[in-house]
């Protein structure tokens, strides 16, 4: 008796754990004939982790093009390697309209850090978020405006330490542009994400930090960091009250940025179903409520002008990250 | 109305009575899935509960945050495989006891340790988070590489008594964790064009391959020979009166090594878990026990890991800081629902904090009742023949190892870890070591760059606090030889005077 009841316990749980692992792995069986395209799943690949800024903003999208398209998104997290994993993944994937990709700022700065990542290798659907970098300072610092601390970093070149993300990050890359576009010269101090370098700010081991509005702007309203500029070209509605670096005279635009792609190769017809659903998605009610709410700037730039953004983008990062670097 | 009365209230609603059962079953049933860890679980969790309201959908994921440190233990006490990295010093003494054949006293120890350790934690969060909040303001990179080459010395405690291969393990574990990207330049070190190496090792692929698979790939090896006995004895489940005083004092030692490690920012359970062990190993009149079956190690191990719980919400609360890698997730979760994080959620919304600190309550509670309940059911699955038990536990860690990135790596990396595993154990070299080199070795080296990049030599030497634990390591390393050496000289002069007595 015993024996038996075991045996089929052990069976039935074998079979779940492979029934769990055939579920990772199947895809789906969707028709090929771009023609009644969509017609059946598809995969949305995020190159980060479930939780972080990026992957709410692609889930979003994500729930809001189910709508139009009539068929289910698989949000699938492929992490690994600073998003080159992901990415390279989706580049990998056939041309069919049944994998897309979120794209983020990485997507044309991995290249430059010696990762295999082309942004060459994707069809672009289109923009949805933008993450503008902030500069800040602790709340008890002695730079009131970004005029102050360029000064003091011209006065004594590297010594003005300012936190960011990590090595090789967009914020590092921010610090390094403000810098050398306000003709200062920073410390940049890489951490071990975003948070802990907001932390090191307000906690004043550092003079300063870069990081995306939507880790600033909390800490700045409720008077624990001040943060001295938005790089961007328009004030932020979240932080109305702190000028843009162009303001303050340093023309320094530079952030974050996300956006929906496919392996190249797209049929034309796939293109448009997608590139449609993704503007009504991005212009839903829902997604810029989401979105506006974590922080962050949602946008809606349809594929040819982010395409032209890639490209121009594209060529700042080479000259940033390939020289003096 | 004052806000505990009207915080606690809000919990009276049985929307949130249902999440906080449906959040427990599914914590548990994550955390005992080796490579789910709670950060996951909350992450994908949160993408359903951003739809509830903040209170219900925070009951759901604060439940499965408690919960999943809970569930942990069971794989690591019974397979010797950590459910999620909270539990790595579970397995220290876990797993021996189980072989010894006290597994129901292990899996009842723990749970209530855990469920102490979380209590702890929750009377912390409500009673001083904003001073103690302030406190964790002050650990900058200096003072965080201060209290991780405290924890470096830990490896003398977890080598078990072996102390020479124990310290060859260690330095493995170090070597180990240089691999990857430069945390300040960038720049690829022994990554051999891998792009999966620049994050380093994936450490729950590398836990999982060290503890489990090796132990599976070990009583493969050795059933014929039976020289492994698969655990299938329960023995008794609860202390007895004199086991339970025997867990007071780790239960003491865990709470405060834990709820101090839990306020740090960016430190969890498994640091934690195997400091609370080594504390209460030095303090124990039985220490030579650690590591081979000692109820004290599980107790002051769980309890520790557990809270830190406290500790990680009272720095997300008060500072708008994640305290850990799930308060990251969860806090964007809270920022959709318009609840911000920071000093001034406690003058604005102190009921919320409540609310908050009454759900791990009930949670907590919850999921002790049930883990001492369905210990029954674990028992029958483990008198599945042992070739069925090996298939379902590989098949498991990979599903699970997979399930962290979704990448083919991850398992590879788990299965080399497995074979050197195996291999370190053939050879009686400690695998705790390893796994403290490669968690420590990357926040030491990553602490002390930036310590130094922001203000050199002097950025370490002017801060107090890391002075303290500094010195504080160093006589860690030296006392114990020199009172054991004190001891020694006393005994043979004993002896002497005693032979000259005759």
């Amino acid at each position: 008796m015993r024996t038996t009841s075991t045996r089929i316990a052990g069976g039935a749980l074998a079979l779940v754990a492979l029934a769990a692992a055939a579920g990772c792995a199947n895809r789906g069986g969707a028709a090929e004939d771009p023609a009644d395209y969509p017609n059946g799943d598809i995969t949305l690949v995020v190159p980060y982790q479930a939780g972080g800024a990026s992957d709410l903003a692609a889930r979003t999208l994500a729930s809001e093009m189910e709508e139009t398209l009539g068929q289910t998104i698989v949000v699938e997290n492929r992490t690994g390697g600073a998003g080159s994993v992901g990415l390279q993944h989706l580049a990998g994937q056939p041309a069919d309209g049944y994998t897309i990709g979120y794209l983020p700022v990485e997507t044309v700065m991995l290249g430059f850090q010696g990762y295999d990542v082309d942004p060459a290798d994707y069809d672009l659907i289109g923009q949805m978020v933008s993450v503008p970098a902030t500069i800040a300072v602790p709340s008890d610092s002695p730079y009131k405006t970004l005029e102050d601390l360029l000064e003091a970093a011209e006065k004594k070149p590297g010594e003005v330490t300012v936190a960011n993300s990590g090595a090789g990050s967009i914020w590092e890359a921010a610090t390094r542009e403000l810098g050398q576009t306000g003709g200062a010269e920073f410390q940049p101090v890489p951490f071990d994400g975003g948070a802990p370098a907001v932390t090191a700010a307000v906690g004043g081991q550092v003079d300063a930090v870069v990081a995306g509005i939507s880790e600033t702007a909390p800490a700045h309203q409720d008077g624990r960091l001040r943060v001295l500029a938005v790089l961007a070209e328009e004030r932020s509605e979240s932080l109305a009250d702190v000028p843009t670096a162009g303001e303050e005279g340093v023309d320094v635009v530079i952030g974050g940025w996300g956006g929906i792609g496919a392996p190249t190769g797209l049929p034309e017809e796939v293109a448009t179903t997608l590139r449609d659903a993704f503007a009504t998605a991005a212009a839903s009610e829902e997604f810029t409520t989401v979105i506006t709410d974590s922080g962050n700037l949602p946008v809606n730039v349809p594929a040819d002008e982010y395409a032209a953004f890639v490209e121009s983008e594209t060529a700042r990062f080479d000259k940033l990250l390939t020289d003096g670097s | 109305m004052s806000p505990l009365v009207e915080g606690f209230g809000a919990l009276l609603d049985p929307t949130v009575a249902l999440c906080i059962a449906g959040g427990a079953l599914l914590g548990m049933l994550v955390g005992a899935f080796p490579g789910v860890t709670a950060t996951m679980a909350v992450a994908l969790a949160s993408g359903f509960t951003l739809a509830l309201d903040p209170i219900p959908g925070l009951a759901v994921l604060l439940t499965i945050y408690v919960s999943a440190n809970f569930g942990d233990r069971i794989p690591a006490i019974l397979i010797n495989t950590p459910g999620t990295p909270a539990s790595i010093a579970t397995t220290f003494d876990g797993y021996a006891m189980a072989r010894q054949g006290k597994a129901g006293l292990a899996m009842t120890a723990s749970a209530f340790a855990s469920a102490w350790g979380t209590l702890v934690g929750i009377v912390l969060l409500m009673v001083a988070a904003i001073p103690l909040s302030q406190l964790a303001l002050r650990f900058g990179p200096a003072e965080m590489f201060a209290l991780v080459v405290f924890g470096l010395t830990m490896m003398i405690g977890v080598s078990g008594g072996r102390i020479v291969k124990g310290l060859m393990a260690g330095v493995l574990g170090l070597l180990l964790g240089a691999i990857g990207r430069d945390p300040i330049t960038g720049a690829a070190r022994f990554t051999f064009g891998v792009p999966e190496l620049s994050e380093g090792i994936p450490f729950i692929a590398a836990i999982i391959g060290l503890f489990g698979i090796a132990e599976v790939l070990d009583q493969i090896l050795t059933h014929r020979a039976s020289a492994v006995k698969p655990v299938t004895q329960f023995g008794r489940w609860f202390p007895t009166r004199g086991d339970w005083r025997r867990m007071l004092r780790p239960l003491a030692v865990g709470s405060g090594v834990g709820g101090a490690v839990g306020i740090v920012p960016a430190t969890g359970g498994d640091i934690a878990g195997i400091l609370g062990w080594d504390q209460a190993r030095r303090v124990s009149k039985r220490p030579e026990e650690f590591g081979s079956g000692s109820l004290e190690g599980i107790t002051a191990a769980d309890t520790s890991s557990n809270a830190t719980l406290g500790g990680s919400v009272t720095t997300t609360l008060a500072l708008g800081i994640p305290g850990d890698s799930v308060m990251a997730v969860m806090i964007g979760s809270m920022v959709v629902w318009g609840i911000q994080p920071g000093p001034s959620l406690f003058a604005e919304q102190p009921a919320l904090v409540y609310s908050i600190a009454g759900i791990m309550l009930v949670a907590t509670v919850l999921t002790l009742g049930i883990s001492l309940l369905r210990m029954r059911g674990v028992a029958k699955l483990l008198e599945l023949p042992p070739h069925f038990l090996w298939a379902v536990i590989l098949v498991f860690c990979m599903v699970g190892t997979y399930a962290v990135g979704n990448n083919v790596f991850d398992v590879v990396v788990m299965l080399v870890f497995g074979l050197v595993g195996l291999f370190l154990r053939r050879f009686g070299v400690p695998a705790g070591p390893v796994v403290l080199g490669l968690l420590l070795g990357e926040l030491a080296e990553g602490n002390l760059r930036r310590a130094l990049e922001i203000g050199g030599v002097g950025n370490i030497v002017s801060s107090p606090i890391a002075m303290t634990i500094l010195a504080v390591s160093i006589l860690a390393l030296v006392v114990p030889p020199v009172r054991a050496g004190l001891k020694r000289r006393r005994a043979s002069r004993a002896t002497a005077s005693a032979g000259e007595g005759r």
